[in-house]
């Protein structure tokens, strides 16, 4: 017994812990559903640019919610960093600076513009990169939660599985049960309805066995009675005398033969018994249903 | 526990042995036991048939035996108008036809002479019912004997069927007074025990009394008032031999022999006028008071065992009896209760019953038994002057003197102990008193 504690106890421990570790993969993939943790998004470094120099620039297609997948979340924009220009020039040098600097200006403005377009560019670059990395994050994302849901499902699956083998082998067990109950009810019965059957028929043959010794009662009285009065007692048969005859009879109640068995009594007392059981013949007819015997045992047994 | 049908059939079995075991008491008692705790007194129902008789002296052995035997009470005849034949041997016996006239019991016999004169008398019971032969004997005598023969015959029959030997074989004594006036003679008879074959023992012009038997039957004792004294003799019945063993002062009388016949029990009165019991050893005369008291005590009689006496006292004023042990000094214990006047003890050869005179509140004198067990009292006779009971050897009847009528002779009769069947002997010539039953003749 020992063995099968124990076997019990690991039994229920392995079974808490299998429950326990569903339990946390179950909260986990819940957790996960509800609230994915934020994914760890590199820091974005964008300028603004004109959308219209960004002609070409490719925008990065909004996925399309995925069915049944989980809400997207949406990624917080990073907030655009502070945009400074140069200062402004002197007057006189304005003019020729108004040249120079228009030239250089319009040089720098070239190279500005080109610059910007590089910048534009590399930005463009970096947040499709960025653009890029996301979408590839939240595909992975969206894989993991697929996963984790797939996963999910699949443990829900398990579990409705298990569920479903535990209710069908329930069923089956309860199913079992019933018929063995079913089966034990339907024996009971039979035997109750043979017991009942036996009683009633136990009752009948008392009734007639009843009925049947209250006649022959009164039928054993009557061949007694006739007998007694048959007997002449001689003097020598007193209290203590014991003699036993049997009687043979043949039908009509004829005594054919009388032969005396046990007999403590005198030779006077044999003659006087044989002598009364032959007066006493034909001994009367028996109740109805009864055979006339063919032997009766008499005993002689004065009482006083 | 699951019964399995095997289980249930095993019940079911078990259930049937049950019921059977319950049953079967009362399928046995049905079949086969009766239990008989009683019977009837009733007479047995018998026929005589009349025997084949060679020529004698005219006696019937047959009517013999159907007197003795009716006349005991025990049985009951098959009158010979109403016998469906005459048979003389069992084969000649139709058994259903005595069946069908009621007689259990067939007795049929012959009588034919023998070598020396004498005659054989043969005889064959029969059961009608069961057609077989319960006794059968042959006795050879004188024709004289005849008679006695034929009482033989009934003691066969009697012992047989009642199982109690038979007394008809036996013989009495009596005292029988003859003529009247200053000529009376008494005498001194000794008979068969239904009064016919006297022999006259002694005659007296004295008064004769109370005979007595010897144990063996060979003696008589008696008083006699010889020359005008009371004197108890012993006189051998054969022969005719006698002594005188008492002749005191005052009475002698009422003499009994000891059931050993070695001694007799006398009244003797001596000069004091008291009657006392007195034991007389008859080997040496050597003489025993018994009793001592100023009163009357008389009649004594002993006890079969030979160790008591019971006799008569007046020691309470009226007449009752009483018994002592049979030794000097023995303190009498008084023995009947019942009515006032009990007197004439007699005890039955077993020892159980009491027979005695008693009187009655009429005033009538009757014989009456006393049960010395169990004290129960019968009164047996219809009175008014019964005197002297006497048992028969086999107790089953008592002989008693009787005076019928007012003036009439005195007469014997017999009584059975259940006081159902009386009957009066052969009247005799005059006056009979005293009798005595003698014993079983070996």
């Amino acid at each position: 017994m020992a063995e099968s504690v124990r076997d019990r106890w690991l039994s229920i421990g392995m079974s808490v812990l299998l429950h326990g570790s569903l339990i946390v993969l179950l909260a986990l993939g819940w957790w996960h559903f509800r609230e994915p943790a934020p994914a760890p998004t590199p820091p974005i470094d964008a300028t603004v640019v004109d959308a219209r120099t960004l002609k070409g620039v490719g925008v990065a297609p909004t996925p399309s919610p995925q069915k049944k997948a989980p809400p997207q979340a949406q990624p917080q924009q990073p907030p655009p960093a502070p945009v400074e220009g140069p200062p402004p020039p002197t007057p006189d040098e304005v003019a020729m600076r108004q040249q120079a600097a228009k030239e250089e200006a319009e040089h720098e403005a070239l190279a500005q513009q080109r610059l910007q377009a590089r910048e534009a560019q590399r930005k463009a670059a970096e947040a499709a990169a960025a653009e890029q990395a996301e979408e590839a994050q939240k595909a992975e994302e969206e894989q993991a939660a697929a996963q984790a849901a797939a996963q999910a499902k699949k443990l829900a699956a398990a579990q409705k599985a298990a569920a479903k083998l535990a209710a069908k082998k329930k069923l089956a067990e309860e199913r079992k049960l019933a018929d063995e109950k079913k089966l034990a009810a339907q024996q009971a019965a039979a035997e109750r309805a043979a017991r009942v059957a036996d009683l009633n028929q136990s009752l009948q043959e008392d009734e007639r066995a009843t009925a049947a010794s209250g006649a022959l009662a009164s039928w054993t009285s009557e061949i007694t009675s006739r007998i007694q009065n048959a007997w002449i007692r001689p003097p020598t048969a007193q209290r203590g005398l014991k003699c036993v005859l049997n009687v043979g009879l043949v039908q009509g109640g004829s005594v054919t033969s009388v032969s005396i068995g046990e007999c403590n009594g005198d030779d006077a007392v044999r003659q006087s018994i044989q002598t009364a059981v032959y007066n006493a013949s034909p001994l009367p007819a028996p109740p109805d249903g009864i055979a006339f015997p063919s032997q009766l045992i008499i005993t002689f047994q004065p009482t006083n | 526990m699951k019964p399995t049908p095997r289980m249930a059939s095993l019940l079911r079995i078990s259930l049937v042995v049950l019921m059977g075991a319950c049953l079967a008491p009362t399928a046995a008692r049905a079949q086969l036991q009766i239990q008989i705790t009683s019977g009837v007194s009733n007479p047995v129902p018998i026929a005589i048939v009349p025997f084949a008789e060679a020529p004698n002296n005219g006696t019937d052995v047959a009517a013999v035996v159907q007197h003795d035997l009716v006349g005991s009470g025990r049985f009951t005849e098959l009158p010979r108008n109403k016998m469906p034949g005459t048979p003389t041997t069992a084969a000649d016996v139709k058994f259903a036809d005595w069946k069908a006239a009621g007689s259990d019991y067939v007795v049929v016999g012959q009588v034919e002479p023998v070598a020396g004169g004498q005659l054989a008398v043969d005889f064959n019971l029969l059961n009608a019912l069961t057609g077989q032969s319960i006794a059968r004997q042959r006795f050879v005598g004188t024709a004289s004997a005849l008679r006695n023969a034929a009482h033989r015959v009934s003691d066969v029959i009697y012992q047989a069927i009642t199982g109690i030997r038979g007394a008809f074989a036996t013989r009495i004594a009596y005292v029988a007074i003859a003529g009247q006036g200053g000529a009376e003679r008494f005498q001194l008879v000794v008979a068969d025990a239904d009064g016919y074959n006297q022999h006259l023992i002694l005659e007296s012009r004295f008064p004769l009394m109370s005979p007595a038997w010897s144990p063996d039957g060979q003696w008589l004792s008696y008083v006699s008032f010889e020359n005008h004294l009371s004197a108890v003799y012993v006189q051998r019945v054969l022969t005719g031999q006698r002594s005188r063993v008492s002749m005191r002062a005052g009475i002698n009388g009422a003499p009994a022999w000891s059931p050993d016949g070695k001694k007799l029990a006398l009244t003797l009165s001596g000069d004091s006028g008291h009657p006392q019991i007195y034991v007389l050893d008859l080997s040496n005369q050597h003489l025993t008071r018994v009793t001592d008291s100023p009163s009357i005590n008389t009649e004594a009689t002993w006890s079969p065992d030979g160790r008591y006496l019971y006799f008569t006292s007046d020691r309470a004023g009226e007449p009752q009896i009483y018994r002592c042990a049979a030794t000097p000094g023995s303190i009498p214990e008084r023995i009947t209760f019942t009515d006032e006047y009990n007197a004439g003890p007699h005890v039955s050869a077993d020892g159980k019953l009491l027979a005695m005179v008693t009187r009655d509140d009429s005033g009538s004198y009757r014989i009456a038994v006393q049960n010395l067990t169990t004290g129960e009292f019968r009164m047996l006779t219809p009175g008014r002057l019964d005197q002297s009971p006497s048992f028969a050897p086999n107790g089953a009847s008592i002989m008693y003197a009787a005076r019928p009528g007012q003036a009439a002779a005195g007469i014997l009769a017999t009584i059975s102990v259940d006081g159902l069947t009386g009957l009066s002997l052969k009247p005799t010539q005059g006056e009979v008193r005293d009798p005595a039953w003698g014993p079983f003749i070996q």
